[in-house]
Parts: structure tokens; C-alpha cells; sequence
């Protein structure tokens, strides 16, 4: 046996179900975008479906709001979560065992999350409440409008806490790869405690900080749990959209719902080509220096 | 000090909502501008209680689609890891990006495309089709650990092995299996987690007839009774951790024993 | 819309063979008596697929109906949380895939879908008439129409529902009891009201009493769909909703996405009134503890809109008797009963109080329905019908178009 053919016998168990369900699935979303075998014959044109979003500004309106709520939550998920990595791994023994309560967050389903915020956030939440006692605040209404001020900020909160666990994971298992004798030598040498963290750790932790970043702004683009509960009726999410189009609609309606998956799809291929390549330039140019 | 203001983020972001939750599910009539209810109420446990069969039904078919779903990734990504932390070859950057696209694109995105074919074959409405789907998003999760698993191991072990007459099959199983539970473990939580916490592609494929927990619970988050809602996110809360406690104390007094041998 | 249904049914008609076993065993059904489909019933399953989220009603369904399925005919009632939309959609995707047999007995419908459902061919029938029940207790009359559809014994009747409003006595003294009425008092409170984004089924109903009461009353749509008379009216409407909108709750940016927000959004006193399709709504929360004691229902006097609900069999259910004989046991006397109890539920019953012995209609009347719950004698004088579903389709698209995106 040649040695690739044993190769791709090896790699088989994945690379069978990859091709024929991921490839297959993916293919399949995408000739319903032409309307081609879709469940009922299609009376359209082939490209209808994508004219159809095209022409309509609203379509434009949720891309561009989902692509902003996503970004906005990963950076923050992943600058807090890092810092709170930092400092976690900086505690004595003892209470780092205390700390793990981090992960209650990963254990929590998306809409329970969501639903966390609404309850602290909302006018008549926990925090207005509490404001309230403070005397801040004499009623709900002069609560800040955190929710439903057309940002998405309610999403963006729900997404980084859900988030924020998740990449103190990824930056947790780098940290513990950390030779902590590094940041004792800069020490000596005089470095401040920042410039310890900027200039010695972060990069070691560079690798993870992407990772995260990739795996949660794509996660938040294209899931539907979180704007479920708290997306606002303008402008909307794209996926409320393709949920609306795939199950409120009768079925001369797919083709949209599977041109919106596949520019999904297409953004988020394209992305993390573009997002690795980037990276790769930037560290290639540190190394350099 | 410093450690004091860490641990008081900490409680704050992550404990704080499990006490409201909890104050939540025992106050039904907690509104504003109270900062404490003002009157519990045992209704959400109450109805706990009286439906404590459905509820017990709906976890275990979660737990055991989710753990179904770890089975299933472990013998899809044992081989193609290890040969990706031994063997070079042309294009492996492409290939292993393209195996963990699964978990990076909207799931939406292949399985509604599939949903049509699965409901062809049958396989919609069966626990088989369910573990199906959340295995083909998952496993990406099981392959990272694994190959990290098997890179950190290293050569030595099978080389050991082999000179001392082990065959392929008899290495995999006796001796790095064990070595890589660790890995297995860890690639495990994670699939486990996302399997149980799923919910839109178990209701895609699972139709109703396949019982969830978050398709309990997924109706009621959203309606307007609150502290039930609570009460169930609790119960999500609790199976998980319990089950990672149990592993990992049993996992511990399980390498004591072998040592001991 | 219209151009799917007649591609979908010429669809059909193209693979027709394959229904063709299907139909004939439907067909022996049709002709089966009564009690010897209750025999093949017997020790078999029935999964019902229905809205699930109210706690309140799913206790009812797994206490109360479960228990006596069982008892009464030995049948196993297996509940399954699903919207009406979402499983007609499960159904279009079976019927399209040509599966035969499809997992689901019994369904919980009403309106648009049930028009939806029954334009694709997804459902089984006629069956109503056969059901014992209906044929003692129920008006003929009062289940012909579902939104202005022919019923044509397609579902059977289960329950009825009529539009109310809800607001605290410890908040507000006096509210408002018509639309013009309601007018000022939005513009008198600033942010105290909303309502949920149609096709939210509760929102789309409110704006469709807006739309009877701006545009003079429901009568003149009752005939049917008509395009004129809508181009002419709707206007009316659209000011109406947006000569309110810049005072509604957060100025009308954004509208609870579901009538289950709004209710949260009033439990929590953001907003002074609530509303629901379903008169018992407000008593339900106060027992469940959501709502203050001091909530209380009104309607509003220049027309409440009020509908039955159904239930309806898919045309794949595998096991149609096992469904038919629930079907038949929700519109029976004792299940209704229980249905009308406000601890249960509250919803109210679907029976023809005429046809009532008079020791039934005595357990009715003796019914404690609760404060914060209208009588029937407040509630029937007001009673207005539903509009066709054309009118409902145009109403939510024109909403978007007029209200949402104007």
C-alpha cells in the first residue's frame, strides 16, 4: 500500500462523514439558494433569491448590525477573559481553586444567559432596582435604555458573558504552559507590571487570544439563541431572519432563507481565511523586529 | 488586595446570576424597586414536583444523546489525530482547517440543507439522526484535544512498545488509549457541553420526538413565567457540573489504583 | 401566496400514488362507528403537538388530560412543546419528502395556519362530525368558519378565546374602554404602552380591533377578501398606529417581539396596560404569582375580537383513531369543565350552552372564574368576530411596510 493511500485511509473516519455530510449539507443549502432541489419545485429564476436580498435594504441593515454585535462581544469576551486568566493565574493555590466558578457560564445554555441579562439590565431589572435603593435613580424610566437602544447592547452583554469563560479556557491552557521564571527575570530586570504583561505574556498568548476571537465572532454572527430572547424589532438579526423565513414562511420562501446561509457561509470562510492570513503577516512581522 | 478585587470580579460575573437565579425561582412576584423579594413562593417547586417525571424523561434523553455524541466523535477522530500530530505531508495546514470548519461556520448552515435528505433517509425524529447532526458539528472540539493529546505523549511509548512486540491495534488500545484519556476528557467536556446545551438542531432534527432538556426548557425562558424558568436553568446548571465532579473524582481514584499496581 | 398553493397542489396531484394507500385506510376510517375506532384505540399512543409555553396549561395537559386518556380508554398522551407555524412548516417538509408516516397525532391550531395547513393538503378529514361530542354539544354554526376558512370538519372544536385588556386597579383608576380613548391616553403617558410585533398572533390581533374600530366596524369585511375596500381603509389604520407610535414604550423604536414580553414588561410595571387573547390570562398570572392581586380585566366596548380554537389531525398521523378519540374527549363536558376552572387554565368552553342538560350547565355557572376574569355577560355584548385570513396577511405585511419600516 502506498503511503497515500494508507494516508487517506487513516484520515478516512473523518474525512468520509466531513465530505458527505458538512460538504454535502453545505452543497445542499447552497443549489436551494437556486431553488434546485428544494422540496417543492421552484417557479423562480436561479439568482430570484439573491436579487431578492440584494435589492433590499434591510437585508444590508441586519448584516452589517450582526457583523458589529458579533465583533464588539468576541473583543470583549476576549480582552476581559484574558485579563481575568492573568490574574486568576497569578492567585496563591488556594484560591484558585475558588475561582473555577468561572466555568458556570460554559455549563449554561445561550438563552439562559440571555435571559440573565434581561433580568439584570432591563428598567425594571436588578441593577435599576438596586439603583433605585441608592437613590439614583426616583423611577424605572430613568434607568439607562441598556436594552433597547438600537445597538444591540443587550445581545453584545449576553454574548460576552457567555463568552468570557471561553477564552479564559483557551488562555488558561496556555497560561499553564507559561514558564512563570520569564516574568521573575523581567522582574529583576526592572520591568513594570504592565509592561510584564504587554511585552512578555500577551504575546505567548497571542495564539489563543485568535482562536477565541474567531470561534466567538463567528459563533455570534450566525446563532440565533441569544437574539431570540433580546434582539429588537429594527434592525434585526440575520439569523431571527432565516429562523422567520425557514419555519413562518410556506416553502416558496427557502431559497431566501438558504441565500442568507450562504453568504453566511461564504462570510465565514472568507473570514477566517483573511483573519489567519493577517495574523500570520503580523506575527511574521514581529519576528522579524 | 489585588487578589480580593479578582475574586470579587469574579463573583460578580459568574456567581451573582446563579443567587438571583435562585432568589428568581423561590420569588415568582420580585419586581421593582425591590432589591430583595419581599414574599417567596414555592410555586415554580411546586411544579417541579408534580412534573418531576416529564423533567427527569427530558434530562435523561439529553444526557443520553450528549453522551452518545462523545462516543461517536472519539472513534471518528482517534486514527485521523494521531496520524495529524505524527505524519507530514503536502497540504496538512488546508486539510486540518478545513476538518474544523464545522465548529467555526453557523450550523444552520449545513443542517438545514441536510434536514431535507435526513428526512428521506428516516433519520429525522430518531436519537440516530440527532447524534448524527451534533457529532458533525462537534467533533472538532474531540480532534483538537486529541491531536494536542497525542503530540504531547510523544513517539516514545509506541516505539517502546513496538520493540517489545505490541501490534498496531494492541498499542492503540493498551497503550496510548490510556495515556490519552486526559485528552479524551477534555475534548469530551466540551462535545458533551455543546451537545447538551443544543437546542435548535435537536428541534430541527429531533422534530418533538426526540426529548430535550433545552426543548423543555426552551418554551418556558421565553414566556412569562420567570421563576420557573429559573428553577429549570438551575436543574441545567447542576447535572453538568455534577457529572464533571463525579469524573473527575472517580478518574483520580481510578490513576491512584493503577500507580498503586 | 397564492401561486405556491396551486404549485404545491398540482405538486401533489403529480405524485399522487404514493397517498394512495393512506387514503383508503382514511377512507375505512371515515366509515368506521364511533366505538370500534375507540376499540382500536385502545392501548395505543397519541402525541400531541401544541404551544408549550404556558406552564399552567402543560400541567393541565400532563395531569389532567393524560390521566384520564389513560383511565378512560388506556392511551398513552405524550405532549410535545411546538408553535402551530413551525410544525405546519415540519409537515409542508414531510409532505414534500413523501413521508407516509409522520410522528405527530394531534395538533393545536387555529387561523392562518389552519388555512396554510389545509390549502397544502397536510390534513386529515372530515372527521369533526363523527366525533360524539361534537354531535351533542356543539353548535354546527359556531364551528364553520375558522377566520372566515371553511372548517369543513377538518378540526375539531376545542376551546374559545376572546381579546381582553389588563391593567392594575392599585395603578390606574379608570382605563380606557374604547380606541379613541386609548388614543389619549397613550399620548397622556408617554412609554406606558405597547404592543407585541405582529405576526406575534397577540399583536396582530390588537391591531386588527384597531382596524375594526378606525374603519367602522367588522361587518363590511365578513364577505370575503377585497382589495378595493381594504386600499381604501387601511390607511386609516396605519394613522391610527403611527399617530400613536412616538408615544409608545421606548418610542415606539422597538415592540415586544411576543405577547409572553409584553406580559413580563407589564408584571414589572414598564408598561400601564396589558393585553391577551385569553380572558382567564391575567387570573393564570395572579395565581401563578407574576401579576399583582390588584390586576383586573376590562374590554374594549366598540368590539372584542373573539375566536375557537381547534384541534386538527395531520394527514400522516400514525395513529388517527388514537386521535380522534382525544380530539373527541377535549370538547366533552367533564374536559371543558376542567378547562374552565381558573386553577386549570380558564379557557373558555367551545360548548353550546343550549344542548347543556341542566345539571351541566349548573357545574358551569358554579364556576369560580376569578375576579380578575369577565363573565360571559360582559364579555358577549362586545364579542366581534375574526376577520378573513386575506385581511390578516395584508394587515401584518402592511404593518411593516407602513408602521415598521415607514
Amino acid at each position: 500500500m502506498s503511503s497515500t493511500s494508507s494516508l487517506i485511509l487513516k484520515l478516512s473516519p473523518l474525512a468520509l462523514p466531513y465530505l458527505a455530510l458538512f460538504c454535502g449539507g453545505v452543497f445542499l443549502t447552497v443549489c436551494q439558494s437556486f431553488g434546485l432541489l428544494t422540496p417543492l419545485p421552484y417557479p423562480g429564476g436561479m439568482v430570484d433569491a439573491y436579487l431578492e436580498l440584494l435589492t433590499d435594504s434591510s437585508f444590508f441593515a441586519s448584516f452589517v448590525f450582526s457583523l458589529g454585535v458579533a465583533a464588539v462581544s468576541a473583543a470583549s469576551a476576549v480582552t476581559i477573559g484574558t485579563l481575568l486568566a492573568y490574574r486568576i493565574w497569578k492567585l496563591p493555590g488556594r484560591l484558585a481553586t475558588v475561582a473555577l466558578v468561572y466555568k458556570i457560564p460554559l455549563v449554561l445554555p445561550h438563552i439562559a444567559v440571555a435571559f440573565v441579562v434581561l433580568v439584570f439590565w432591563s428598567q425594571s431589572g436588578i441593577l435599576a432596582s438596586a439603583a433605585h435603593q441608592l437613590g439614583l435613580i426616583r423611577s424605572m424610566t430613568e434607568f439607562p435604555n441598556v436594552l433597547y437602544s438600537g445597538w444591540g447592547i443587550g445581545m453584545i452583554l449576553a454574548y460576552t458573558l457567555k463568552g468570557t469563560p471561553f477564552a479564559m479556557l483557551l488562555v488558561m491552557a496556555m497560561l499553564v504552559r507559561f514558564d512563570a521564571r520569564q516574568i521573575q527575570t523581567a522582574d529583576m530586570l526592572g520591568a513594570s507590571g504592565l509592561r510584564i504583561f504587554f511585552s512578555v505574556v500577551l504575546p505567548r498568548l497571542a495564539p489563543a487570544m485568535h482562536t477565541g476571537f474567531i470561534i466567538l465572532f463567528l459563533y455570534s454572527f450566525g446563532a440565533f439563541d441569544i437574539p431570540y430572547i433580546l434582539s429588537e424589532s429594527r434592525p434585526g438579526m440575520l439569523s431571527i431572519q432565516v429562523y422567520n423565513l425557514y419555519f413562518k414562511h410556506d416553502l416558496a420562501r427557502r431559497p431566501e432563507a438558504m441565500a442568507i446561509l450562504t453568504i453566511m457561509f461564504g462570510f465565514a470562510v472568507l473570514f477566517i481565511v483573511a483573519y489567519s492570513k493577517v495574523v500570520r503577516r503580523l506575527e511574521d512581522g514581529v519576528r522579524k523586529l | 488586595m489585588k487578589h480580593l478585587v479578582t475574586l470579587l470580579v469574579l463573583a460578580m460575573l459568574f456567581v451573582l446570576p446563579v443567587v438571583v437565579l435562585m432568589l428568581i425561582g423561590l420569588a415568582p412576584g420580585w419586581r421593582f424597586p425591590h432589591v430583595w423579594p419581599d414574599e417567596f413562593s414555592p410555586q415554580a417547586i411546586a411544579y417541579l414536583v408534580r412534573n418531576h417525571e416529564r423533567i427527569l424523561t427530558s434530562l435523561s434523553s439529553s444526557l443520553l444523546f450528549s453522551m452518545l455524541t462523545v462516543l461517536a466523535t472519539l472513534p471518528m477522530c482517534l486514527i485521523p489525530a494521531a496520524v495529524f500530530a505524527r505524519v507530514d505531508f503536502p497540504g496538512k495546514a488546508l486539510v486540518e482547517g478545513l476538518l474544523l470548519t464545522p465548529a467555526l461556520v453557523p450550523p444552520m448552515t449545513f443542517a438545514m440543507g441536510l434536514h431535507y435528505v435526513f428526512i428521506k433517509l428516516s433519520l429525522t425524529e430518531t436519537m440516530l439522526g440527532v447524534v448524527i447532526m451534533l457529532a458533525m458539528f462537534s467533533y472538532p472540539y474531540m480532534f483538537r484535544a486529541l491531536v494536542a493529546g497525542f503530540q504531547s505523549m510523544g513517539e516514545d511509548y509506541r516505539m517502546c512498545a513496538r520493540n517489545l512486540g505490541a501490534g498496531p491495534l494492541a498499542i492503540m488500545l493498551k497503550v496510548e488509549l490510556p495515556l490519552l484519556i486526559p485528552a479524551v476528557i477534555a475534548g469530551g467536556s466540551v462535545v458533551f457541553l455543546v451537545a447538551f446545551s443544543e437546542y435548535f438542531l435537536v428541534f430541527l432534527i429531533g422534530g418533538g420526538s426526540v426529548d430535550s432538556f433545552t426543548g423543555t426548557l426552551f418554551p418556558l425562558l421565553s414566556s412569562s413565567n420567570r421563576s420557573l424558568a429559573a428553577v429549570l436553568t438551575l436543574i441545567f446548571l447542576f447535572l453538568p457540573i455534577a457529572l464533571f465532579v463525579i469524573m473527575d473524582t472517580t478518574l483520580l481514584r481510578l490513576y491512584r489504583k493503577m500507580q498503586m499496581i | 401566496m397564492k401561486r405556491t398553493l396551486v404549485i404545491i397542489a398540482l405538486y401533489f396531484t403529480m405524485t399522487a400514488p404514493t397517498g394512495l394507500y393512506a387514503q383508503t385506510a382514511d377512507a375505512d376510517l371515515a366509515k368506521t362507528p364511533f366505538s370500534r375506532i375507540e376499540e382500536q384505540a385502545r392501548g395505543s399512543q397519541v402525541s400531541w403537538y401544541m404551544f408549550g409555553g404556558w406552564a399552567h396549561v402543560n400541567t393541565w395537559v400532563d395531569t389532567y388530560v393524560a390521566g384520564e386518556m389513560k383511565t378512560r380508554y388506556d392511551i398513552d398522551l405524550v405532549r410535545v412543546p411546538m408553535d402551530a407555524g413551525v410544525f405546519v412548516n415540519k409537515l409542508l417538509n414531510e409532505k414534500a419528502a413523501g413521508k407516509k408516516k409522520g410522528n405527530i397525532d394531534l395538533l393545536w391550531i387555529n387561523g392562518e395556519n389552519f388555512k396554510n395547513a389545509r390549502e397544502a393538503g397536510l390534513l386529515f378529514g372530515p372527521f369533526a362530525q363523527k366525533l360524539p361530542n361534537v354531535q351533542q354539544v356543539v353548535d354546527p354554526d359556531s364551528i364553520a368558519f375558522d377566520f372566515g376558512f371553511p372548517v369543513d370538519g377538518y378540526e375539531a372544536p376545542y376551546g374559545r378565546a376572546q381579546f381582553v385588556f389588563e391593567y392594575d386597579t392599585a395603578q390606574i383608576a379608570e382605563p380606557p374602554t374604547t380606541m379613541a380613548a386609548l388614543k389619549q391616553w397613550i399620548h397622556a403617558n408617554p412609554g406606558r404602552f405597547t404592543y407585541p410585533q405582529p405576526p406575534d398572533f397577540t399583536g396582530s390581533a390588537f391591531i386588527r380591533q384597531v382596524f375594526y374600530a378606525v374603519t367602522g366596524g367588522h361587518a363590511q369585511y365578513l364577505a370575503g377578501w377585497d382589495p378595493d375596500l381594504f386600499a381604501r381603509k387601511a390607511p386609516l389604520l396605519w394613522q391610527w398606529l403611527n399617530d400613536v407610535e412616538p408615544y409608545l414604550w421606548q418610542k415606539g423604536r422597538t415592540y415586544p417581539q411576543d405577547s409572553a414580553f409584553l406580559d413580563t414588561l407589564f408584571s414589572r410595571g414598564e408598561v400601564g396596560l396589558g393585553m391577551s387573547y385569553h380572558p382567564p390570562h391575567a387570573q393564570n398570572k395572579i395565581i401563578e404569582g407574576t401579576y399583582p392581586e390588584t390586576v383586573r380585566t376590562f374590554v374594549m366596548q366598540d368590539g372584542s375580537i373573539y375566536n375557537i380554537h381547534f384541534t386538527a389531525i395531520p394527514f400522516n398521523s400514525p395513529n388517527k383513531s388514537g386521535a380522534m378519540v382525544l380530539a373527541n374527549f377535549l370538547i366533552s363536558v367533564d374536559a371543558q369543565l376542567s378547562k374552565y376552572r381558573p386553577e386549570n387554565w380558564g379557557d373558555f368552553p367551545a360548548l353550546d350552552p343550549k344542548r347543556l342538560s341542566p345539571q351541566d350547565k349548573r357545574r358551569f355557572q358554579a364556576v369560580d372564574l376569578g375576579p380578575a376574569t369577565l363573565g360571559p355577560e360582559q364579555l358577549n355584548p362586545v364579542a366581534v368576530p375574526e376577520i378573513p385570513a386575506d385581511y390578516l396577511e395584508a394587515i401584518e405585511q402592511g404593518w411593516r411596510d407602513h408602521v415598521l419600516n415607514e
